[in-house]
């Protein structure tokens, strides 16, 4: 089940389309002049779970949790019907207990009173723990138990993941424990990766976390928004962009031989021969084949990756 | 005023909504009868009122109380574990979830109904049939549960409580691993295993590297209760039947002298040629006060397994060391499941109809707001028949959890027999893994 993405609820219950979600937000559509600002809600409520997330020191796969429990109640419920402010609180606090590493309640609340009143003038958040674990018991409802959620950051870490990978928390990219290890498998062996420079997969996982600003999470199996979120990575980073480029060229004026080198850094590099730098060389060429080698459809992945474009222009 | 409530409130019209909607649980199923209770709540069986008439299971997790009123206090974490693992698994040796209901700050769990259990087996062939369980059903049993075992782990789910009463059967002899309360995913915790809970499995079916304070531990102990489980439906006893020794008052996990003492009795004393790293376990010192014993499965097996490659198989599953105990997968291959008799589908295909354990028994229940109005009777009646029904749940409870003991005294003991191993003294009853 949890190798297995496409026999889990995830994937059989909670994939959904367009029309859906323009269905769920109809009631709501009602109350605003433009319907770009439910969009702004959706960022500014991913925005308050991640706070409230951090407050309570859950991690990334938490709040990542958190977010899709509450993206999933607003696709059967409104916001002009609900009160968000619970229902993040509770989107919490399950999600803390369903990603095992629970949170008191009465820290929840507490927390939740502090951040809300505080922060934003909500006073109507009740100090009362009961109603908190009432909201959490018609949220495990709406969810219909559905507590398992997948997410990308384990695809980029299963396709990029470094041992101990430096640029992202170490926890966080997952302690899958070595005797996980069952028949015939390359990943988590480290071959096949694709080796993404310092920095760059960091990038990524950022990227993927603003994805849960949006309703992405609803509409797409995890593992195409992480391959666009590496591919976002691959354009966007800049040492990334401008080593594949590097390598593009070099492997040009190798095959074109009368070419003159352009710049001098390109055949500077080529001409330090180091078996290092060969390797390297070769690996970033490399970079195209392995999207190729993914065998998922890349026109959905360019899709997916001009979502995230819109969502962060 | 009404702005009022909203401000208070402003969740009140969707919660009445809700509550609209939502089907009754016995709106969709008839209870016919209580089964039996535990910390986490009870278990009633209970008829569909579909056109099917299905037999389903329920539990019902204990609402929380603040005094005498019902209160929301929060799901428990076992139970979020339960109802998240089960809604992602399916497999024909694992018991099938089939709805949950969410009722009045009470969690309804429907299961497909299992008539048996292991323990009810076991019970049946040393209470009425006083004969062995016959090698066909031992073996077709232990394959079936190591199969779900293997769907369980594949899943990277840890069971960590499989015993006996845990394990079902239905009527047409098929294995079904039940109670996932304890269970949890391993694929890329958040949290080290120990974290969260820091005692799992009944004290008789804890692996060892458990019962020396192991921090990280794996799918290998589940493979330990299972060579327990095998070894009980074989001699029908408990093969290791220790005491368990209490937390102290800063709930600190004492070392468990006693079960490993019984474990050793009968495996011997583990060398660091067998498990290397048993040097690293944190009651490793207190270990090797114990007095030193020699493995004697071999001779244990002889009467009891009954096959050499059965014996076999039960030394592979009982190996020290976690790294070279025998996967589900490895125990499946086993020799033991290729010779005659061979496992079936069908626990029970090869026995007469009186060899087949009895239905499940079912009470009346206690709890009145399961049960139809009719049969709870007025206020004061009420209040009688549920003391008697109590009692008579009571007592079919204690008759399951209950083993026979020959009253030898054979406790913390330094020479004892294997009579005395496996007849233990006084008995402790069979405890739950859980803390409070």
């Amino acid at each position: 089940m949890a190798t297995n993405f496409w026999s889990s609820s995830h994937y059989k219950r909670w994939i959904v389309d367009r029309s859906t979600l323009h269905q769920a937000r109809s009631d709501d559509l009602q109350y605003v002049d433009n319907p770009e600002y439910l969009g702004f809600l959706n960022i500014f409520f991913a925005n308050l779970i991640s706070k409230l997330g951090k407050k309570l020191q859950l991690r990334q796969r938490v709040i990542a949790t958190a977010t899709v429990f509450f993206r999933r109640f607003y696709v059967k419920n409104s916001y002009c019907e609900t009160d968000p402010f619970i229902v993040i609180a509770a989107c919490c606090y399950v999600a803390a207990k369903a990603e095992e590493s629970p949170v008191h309640i009465k820290n929840v609340v507490s927390e939740a009173r502090m951040l809300f009143g505080e922060e934003y003038g909500i006073k109507s958040f009740p100090s009362d723990n009961s109603k908190l674990a009432e909201m959490e018991f018609y949220l495990v409802d709406e969810l219909e138990c559905d507590l398992t959620i997948f997410h990308p950051y384990r695809t980029l870490m299963t396709l990029c993941g470094k041992e101990g990978g430096g640029a992202v928390p170490e926890a966080e990219a997952g302690e899958a424990d070595a005797d996980d290890v069952d028949g015939l498998r390359y990943w988590g062996t480290g071959e096949g990766k694709l080796e993404l420079q310092e920095g760059a997969l960091q990038m990524a996982w950022f990227i993927i976390n603003d994805t849960y600003r949006s309703e992405l999470c609803l509409l797409y199996p995890p593992h195409l928004i992480a391959i666009a979120a590496i591919y976002l990575t691959l354009v966007f980073h800049a040492q990334t962009r401008t080593s594949i480029q590097q390598s593009a060229s070099s492997s040009h004026s190798h095959s074109g031989s009368s070419h003159p080198s352009h710049s001098g850094s390109p055949t500077r590099r080529s001409s330090r021969s180091t078996s290092h730098s060969q390797k390297k060389q070769h690996h970033q060429q490399d970079v195209i084949g392995f999207m190729a080698g993914l065998n998922v459809s890349m026109s959905l992945v360019a899709t997916i990756a001009q979502e995230i474009i819109s969502l962060l222009g | 005023m009404d702005n009022n409530l909203l401000v208070s409130d402003p969740m009140r019209v969707y919660r009445a909504k809700r509550d609209a909607a939502r089907k009754r649980v016995t709106d969709k199923y008839a209870i016919l009868g209580f089964i039996s209770s535990g910390t986490y709540g009870r278990v009633y069986k209970a008829q569909s009122k579909d056109v099917d008439g299905r037999i389903h299971a329920i539990k019902k997790f204990k609402p929380d109380k603040e005094g005498d009123v019902i209160t929301y206090t929060g799901i428990s974490q076992s139970a979020i574990r339960e109802i998240a693992l089960n809604r992602e698994i399916t497999h024909e040796n694992i018991v099938a979830l089939k709805e949950v209901i969410l009722e009045d700050k009470s969690i309804y769990m429907v299961f497909e109904y299992a008539e048996h259990d292991f323990l009810q087996v076991i019970h049946h062939h040393s209470q009425t049939l006083r004969s062995q369980i016959s090698l066909a059903v031992l073996k077709s049993l232990t394959y079936q549960l190591l199969n779900g075992l293997l769907y369980l782990h594949d899943a990277h789910i840890i069971h960590r409580d499989l015993k006996p009463a845990n394990i079902l059967i239905t009527s047409s002899g098929v294995v079904k691993i039940g109670d996932l309360g304890l269970a949890r995913l391993t694929h890329q915790p958040l949290q080290p295993l120990f974290a969260g809970d820091k005692v799992v499995v009944t004290i008789w079916y804890r692996a060892p590297e458990l019962l020396l304070g192991a921090k990280h531990y794996n799918k290998s102990i589940d493979i330990w209760a299972v060579g327990c489980v095998m070894a009980e439906l074989a001699s029908l006893r408990p093969i290791f039947k220790g005491e368990e020794a209490k937390l102290d008052s800063k709930k600190n996990v004492p070392f468990q002298k006693d079960q490993l003492l019984k474990i050793f009795e009968v495996l011997g004393t583990p060398s660091e040629r067998e498990w290397p790293k048993i040097k690293d376990l944190p009651e490793y010192q207190c270990m090797r006060r114990l007095d030193h014993y020699s493995n004697r499965l071999q001779e244990w097996s002889q009467s009891r397994v009954r096959s050499h490659e059965g014996a076999n198989l039960l030394k592979e599953l009982f190996a020290y060391d976690p790294d070279r105990r025998l996967t589900a997968g490895e125990a499946l291959q086993h020799k033991w499941f290729q010779e005659d008799p061979l496992p079936s589908r069908n626990a029970f295909e090869s026995l007469s109809t009186q060899q087949v354990p009895p239905h499940r028994r079912i009470t009346q229940d206690d709890a009145p707001s399961m049960m139809p109005v009719a049969a709870v009777g007025s206020q004061v009646q009420g209040q009688g028949q549920v003391s008697h029904m109590q009692a008579t749940g009571q007592a079919h409870l204690s008759q399951q959890l209950s083993h026979s003991h020959s009253n030898h005294s054979g406790k913390a003991g330094s020479a004892a027999s294997f009579a005395s191993v496996s007849g233990g003294g006084g008995g402790p009853s069979r405890k739950k893994a859980r803390l409070g």
